[in-house]
Parts: C-alpha cells; sequence; structure tokens
C-alpha cells in the first residue's frame, strides 16, 4: 500500500526504484487504496493524531492481510520515544499486529527487501530466495 | 539601514528606546521592548517599511511568557527582535495575523504550546495537537489545559448548513508527501476553501531540545528534514558554535558547503520527480531516483549514512573526506549535466507538462511580505532573496553564484527556479572543489560538554526549501533553555489557502506539489 509517514517512506521509494527494484520480488504492486491491498508497511512515525487513521486503514485491508513495522518509530518509538513525550505511539504494535519488524533509522532499502523475504518465509514455510553469504 | 530604521523608528515612537546589539554574537540588529498596547503598531510600521516576519515564538522564563518576533527585510539584512512580555497566569496579546497573514498560523501554534491566548485572531483551533492533549506541552511547569480552551481547540467541525460538500486530501494521500491533511470545501470540482490540519507527524523536537545537551540533539537535526538532513545539521551546529564562539577551519568550512550543495541538488532531484508523479507522468521518478542514488552513494562514502546525515560536528566535521569523493563528485557534475538535457526534452519542453503548470497558482510580490515564503517559492515571483547571499555562512561568501528568478510566481517559474538551482548548485560545488584547501577538519580543543553563555542567539541558512532558522536561548547549562525552529515550509505552506480558492482541484494538487513539502519539518 502506498503510505509514506516520515523518514523511512524515502527508503521504501527508492527501494521501489530501478536500483534496488523491489518487482524482482513480485512486490512492486503499490497501491493507493486498502480494499486492494494485502500488506501494509508502516514506515515511519506513529502519531497519536495518526494513530486512528492508520488503524481504519488496517481495517479496512481485506484478508488475509500482514503488516511490517519498517524502521525504529514504527517498531518502538525509535529516538521520539523519551520520558514527558506526549505526541508518539511507542510501536505500532501496540495497536496492530505486527508481523515483521525491520530496524535501522531508517533501514536501508535491502532491509526491506529483506524484510519481505522473511514475510514470505512466514507465509509459506519456505524460503524461495538464499540468504547471501556473509562478506564481513 | 539599521541607523535608519531605528531613527525612523524613535521619530514614530518616541517612548520606546531601540537597543542596538552586536550582531556577530546575537544574530540579530535591533532589540526592541514592545507592551500589549503597542505591539500591533509597531508591526504595522514595520509593515510599511517593507519587513517581513520571519519567525514568531514565544518563550517560557517561568515568571512571564515572551513573545519573540523576529522582522527582516528582503532585500538588505536587517534583522529586528521585539519582544511583548505577557503574565503567564493568564497569558494574552493582540494578534496581528490582520497585518501579517504568517501571524495566523504561528499564532495558533503558540496558543496550543503555551496558551497564550490571541485577542482578535479570527481561527483559534488546534492545528498540531491531537485532541487528547491535557496540558500545554511547551510551558516549564505543568499546566493544564482549562475546559474553555478545550473547547475553542477542539471546535474545528463543517458546519451542517453550509452549501457545497468537504473533501478529505490526506492524511494519508499520496501526492501530499507525507501526511498533510487538508480540509477542501468544494463546488463541483472548484474549491471553495483550502484548510490544512497539520500535526500528524508531530515529533515533538522543541520539547526533545529542552531535555538533551547539545550535542545529544545532532541527530534530530537531520530526522526534521530527511531531504536537506545535512542542511538542517548545519543550521543547527553553526548556530551553537556561534552561540560558544567556536571557529570551524578553513578546510571544514569548504567541505560543509560541498555536501550541502550535494544534499539540495539530491532534494530538488526527489522532488522534481516527485512533482511530475502528482501531475501524472512517473518516467522521471525513476531517472531522477537513479541520478539521487549517486548523490547517497558519495555522501554515504563520507558522511556514512544514506538519508539522515548527522556529519557536521561543532567545530568541524565527523571526519575526514573519503579519499574517492572528489573524483567522484567530478564524475557524478559531468553526468548530471549530460542529464539536463534530457530532462528538458522529457519535461520542461513537454506541452501536457507546460499547459498543466502555467499560470496556475499565481503568486504577486506581495505574498513574501505577507506570508514570509522563502527558497525558490519567492524567487519564483522575482525577488532574489537567497541566505547564502543575503546573509552568507561557510564559503557563500567567497564563492560568485548567480540567483535564478522567475517574472510571474506560477508554478513553471517554481519549477524552472529549482531546475536552474540544480546547475548553479553544480557551479558552485565545482568551484569550492578548485578551492579546498588541506587542513585540519576539525578544531582543536572543543570541550566535550558544551556550556555556551547565557544569552539567545537567531541564525539562518538556506535549506533547500528556504530560509531555515534557529533560536536558542541558553541558561549557561548544558541544555537549551529553549530552541526553536523556524521552517521554511511551514510558511510556504501557508499560502496555499489563498492560492487554492476558486481553482480546479487538479491545478491545486499541481500547485501543492511546487512546493516541495516535507511534513515532519513543518510539524517538527
Amino acid at each position: 500500500m502506498t503510505f509514506g509517514l516520515a523518514c523511512c517512506a524515502i527508503e521504501m521509494m527508492a527501494g521501489a526504484m530501478a536500483r534496488f527494484d523491489i518487482a524482482r520480488f513480485g512486490a512492486e504492486v503499490f497501491r493507493p487504496s486498502p480494499r486492494q491491498a494485502d500488506l501494509m508497511i508502516v514506515n515511519g512515525t506513529v502519531t497519536k493524531k495518526m494513530a486512528p487513521t492508520v488503524v481504519t486503514l488496517y481495517e479496512q485491508m481485506p484478508s488475509p492481510k500482514w503488516v511490517i513495522a519498517m524502521g525504529n518509530c514504527a517498531i518502538s518509538g525509535g529516538p521520539f520515544a523519551f520520558k514527558g513525550q506526549y505526541n508518539i505511539i511507542e510501536g505500532i504494535d501496540k495497536l496492530i499486529p505486527v508481523d515483521v519488524y525491520v530496524p535501522g533509522c531508517p533501514p536501508r532499502p535491502e532491509a526491506l527487501l529483506e524484510g519481505l523475504m522473511k514475510l514470505e518465509e512466514k507465509i509459506t514455510g519456505t524460503r524461495r530466495f538464499p540468504v547471501p553469504e556473509q562478506r564481513w | 539601514m539599521v541607523r535608519e530604521i531605528s531613527d525612523r523608528f524613535k521619530e514614530k515612537f518616541p517612548s520606546i528606546e531601540p537597543k542596538e546589539i552586536p550582531y556577530e554574537q546575537r544574530g540579530y540588529h535591533l532589540f526592541i521592548e514592545a507592551e500589549k498596547n503597542n505591539i500591533v503598531d509597531i508591526a504595522g510600521f514595520f509593515r510599511n517599511e517593507g519587513f517581513y516576519l520571519a519567525d514568531l515564538c514565544c518563550v517560557d522564563y517561568v515568571d512571564y511568557l515572551e513573545l519573540v518576533y523576529f522582522f527582516n527585510n528582503h532585500n538588505k539584512l536587517c534583522r529586528i527582535k521585539v519582544t511583548v512580555k505577557t503574565d503567564p497566569d493568564k497569558p494574552s496579546a493582540p494578534t496581528i495575523s490582520h497585518i501579517y497573514n504568517m501571524a495566523h498560523w504561528y499564532e495558533r501554534e503558540i496558543h496550543e504550546f503555551f496558551g497564550v491566548f490571541f485577542e482578535g485572531h479570527p481561527f483559534m483551533v488546534y492545528l498540531f495537537l491531537h485532541d487528547g492533549i491535557d496540558h500545554y506541552p511547551l510551558r516549564k511547569k505543568n499546566v493544564p489545559v482549562p475546559e474553555w480552551d478545550r473547547q475553542i481547540l477542539n471546535s474545528f467541525r463543517p458546519e451542517e448548513q453550509e452549501d457545497g460538500f468537504f473533501l478529505n486530501l490526506g492524511p494519508q494521500h499520496p501526492s501530499t508527501h507525507g501526511v498533510l491533511r487538508v480540509v477542501v470545501k468544494m463546488n463541483g470540482e472548484y474549491m471553495l476553501s483550502a484548510e490544512p490540519v497539520l500535526g500528524y507527524l508531530h515529533r515533538m523536537h522543541e520539547k526533545m531540545a529542552e531535555n538533551r545537551t547539545y550535542q545529544q540533539f545532532l541527530p534530530n537535526a537531520a530526522r526534521m528534514d530527511y531531504l536537506g538532513a545535512l542542511n538542517f545539521n548545519l543550521g543547527y551546529v553553526a548556530t551553537v558554535e556561534k552561540l560558544c564562539g567556536i571557529e570551524a577551519p578553513e578546510r571544514a568550512q569548504y567541505i560543509r558547503t560541498i555536501t550541502c550543495e550535494l544534499n539540495r541538488i539530491s532534494s530538488h532531484l526527489l522532488w522534481f520527480g516527485a512533482f511530475v508523479a502528482d501531475l501524472g507522468g512517473l518516467t522521471p521518478f525513476l531517472y531522477t531516483f537513479d541520478d539521487r542514488e549517486n548523490i547517497l552513494d558519495i555522501l554515504e562514502a563520507t558522511a556514512g549514512s544514506r538519508l539522515t546525515y548527522s556529519y557536521f560536528r561543532f567545530g568541524g566535521l565527523y571526519n575526514d573526506l573519503d579519499e574517492n569523493f572528489v573524483d567522484a563528485v567530478k564524475q557524478f557534475i559531468t553526468r548530471l549535466r549530460s542529464r539536463f538535457s534530457m530532462y528538458e526534452n522529457l519535461v520542461t519542453g513537454n506541452v501536457i507538462f507546460i499547459n498543466r503548470v502555467k499560470n496556475i497558482g499565481v503568486m504577486d510580490k506581495g505574498y513574501p511580505i505577507r506570508y514570509g515564503c522563502s527558497g525558490p517559492v519567492i524567487r519564483s515571483t522575482g525577488i532574489p532573496f537567497d541566505i547564502r547571499r543575503h546573509e552568507p555562512y561557510a564559503v557563500y561568501d567567497r564563492i560568485d553564484f548567480r540567483i535564478p528568478t522567475g517574472t510571474t510566481g506560477d508554478n513553471m517559474d517554481r519549477y524552472l527556479v529549482r531546475i536552474q538551482e540544480m546547475e548553479i548548485s553544480l557551479d558552485i560545488i565545482e568551484k569550492a572543489l578548485k578551492d579546498l584547501p588541506a587542513g585540519p577538519y576539525k578544531a582543536e580543543k572543543i570541550p566535550k560538554k558544551l556550556k555556551p553563555p547565557k544569552g539567545d542567539i537567531y541564525h539562518t541558512i538556506e535549506s533547500p526549501r528556504g530560509e531555515l532558522g534557529v533560536y536558542i536561548v541558553s541558561d549557561e547549562s548544558d541544555v537549551p533553555y529553549r530552541m526553536r525552529w523556524r521552517v521554511p515550509s511551514y510558511s510556504n505552506l501557508m499560502t496555499f489557502p489563498e492560492l487554492a480558492r476558486g481553482s480546479l482541484i487538479a491545478d491545486a494538487i499541481a500547485t501543492l506539489g511546487s512546493y516541495d513539502l516535507v511534513i515532519p519539518e513543518i510539524d517538527r
């Protein structure tokens, strides 16, 4: 689903472009409407003002549906969680079920791709693409 | 200029004595202490003198609340600080939104964060905060929101008997580049009124600044404007350096200039793709991201991250340039120059594109003074206002560059100004690379814990979107007492309701795209 919240959205867009090419894994069809989507990528800080909208969008998606929390903000509030904060939700998993967490601030596009693969693994039980060899 | 204004001011208001302030230390020239009963006249005076309102903010000194107005002139640098004190128990002040339209939103912002009531303000409702807020966040003591205020703040509801229908643009609309929401009142395809609702990404940067030391706040600046992260980083670092009297070495200043310009190009490239994508052409989006990846690679090798750089440190840089940096930048300059002709064929000369943007969203020269808009938006109206020339920082005073301007101030002009700016940025980088001196990249003996002297400072830089101002009040501790960010997209967006009124909704989307909005920067 096309839905940019914050900084991570730019990396998601970069992931969809020619260099990282999310289409290689058949995941390039970003939909502007939740009714046509089955995966929501929450990419950015969810504020208390935004939270009802995110939940509504999640509920509007037809089942089966999955959620990727991209970036530290969506996972736990990230750098913006501090004592006395008044405006953010510290982790989107407090509101909707999350399947895959992609950490980073912001995560690289490769990390998002790996998150997609993890999701695929979770759904099908098998991994289609091999884990790349560690080089360092 | 400063003396003249000061004299004319004394003539008009004999009872008030404007104080001259050393500009090098404070970032402003004159300081005027106003009262509640004469601030409206003073604002009127500056409006007649052709000044614009650069910033309006509030500082809580516990004993009293102080409203701070910054006035500046587009032609020649002359920054004037005007303050009004108000009682913390029942804070109020007269509105100046009928003189400067931009004060309209700034006053709403101060109202919800500090509880200052502006008498005579036409539309005092929540702009940023969510409905459930129970205290004024930026006050030093915990002050609960009183019941009467809560009713005013949350009263933005469409009235039922009105004609026309309401449409919510956003907050999850793809063409608003983030989470901007605009409540539009429509009559068929025409917009009767447009009212932006902000705060869907309000991340409390100003509050966080009061909880962190100067060093700890460094990464926040990049997250405010993720497309022009280095520029925001520089804005913050330069302000603190000026406040503490730290001087960065020559080499660091040059590297700052080069990397900031690279960042500006990458920001403009993303805007270029997104703007045309808003109008329905998705192809340039793919091309510009391709070019942008080159810049990201270069900056990643040097600064260490792809998007949210935090490369500058107080007194210099985090580390020296990567050894391939100079070659890579030169290669990139050649590459991008050859791509411009392709963009020209693809977009600039495209008849469909021209018809979509020409003479749409026309701004006259009065807009910048009333709204304080800056960056490419003001330059498109024909005023050559650029902080890099107006109040040079880093090494911009040593590099000669042209400031592109438009004539009519329509969407086409804003587009052309940005395209030319990219070319000019390339020239600046080339010149700076030629002069790049050897030497240390950071100053010696910077203390681990910065404790700036007591006082305040206002410093501006030119971000890709316009004038970025940082106002810091220090109380001699290692934590800022108050940090205020004057962000360019905020005042640029303020012109939208006026431009959109009466236009077709498709044209309004084009206008919205031409601002190059970054929402986290507006919401802070």
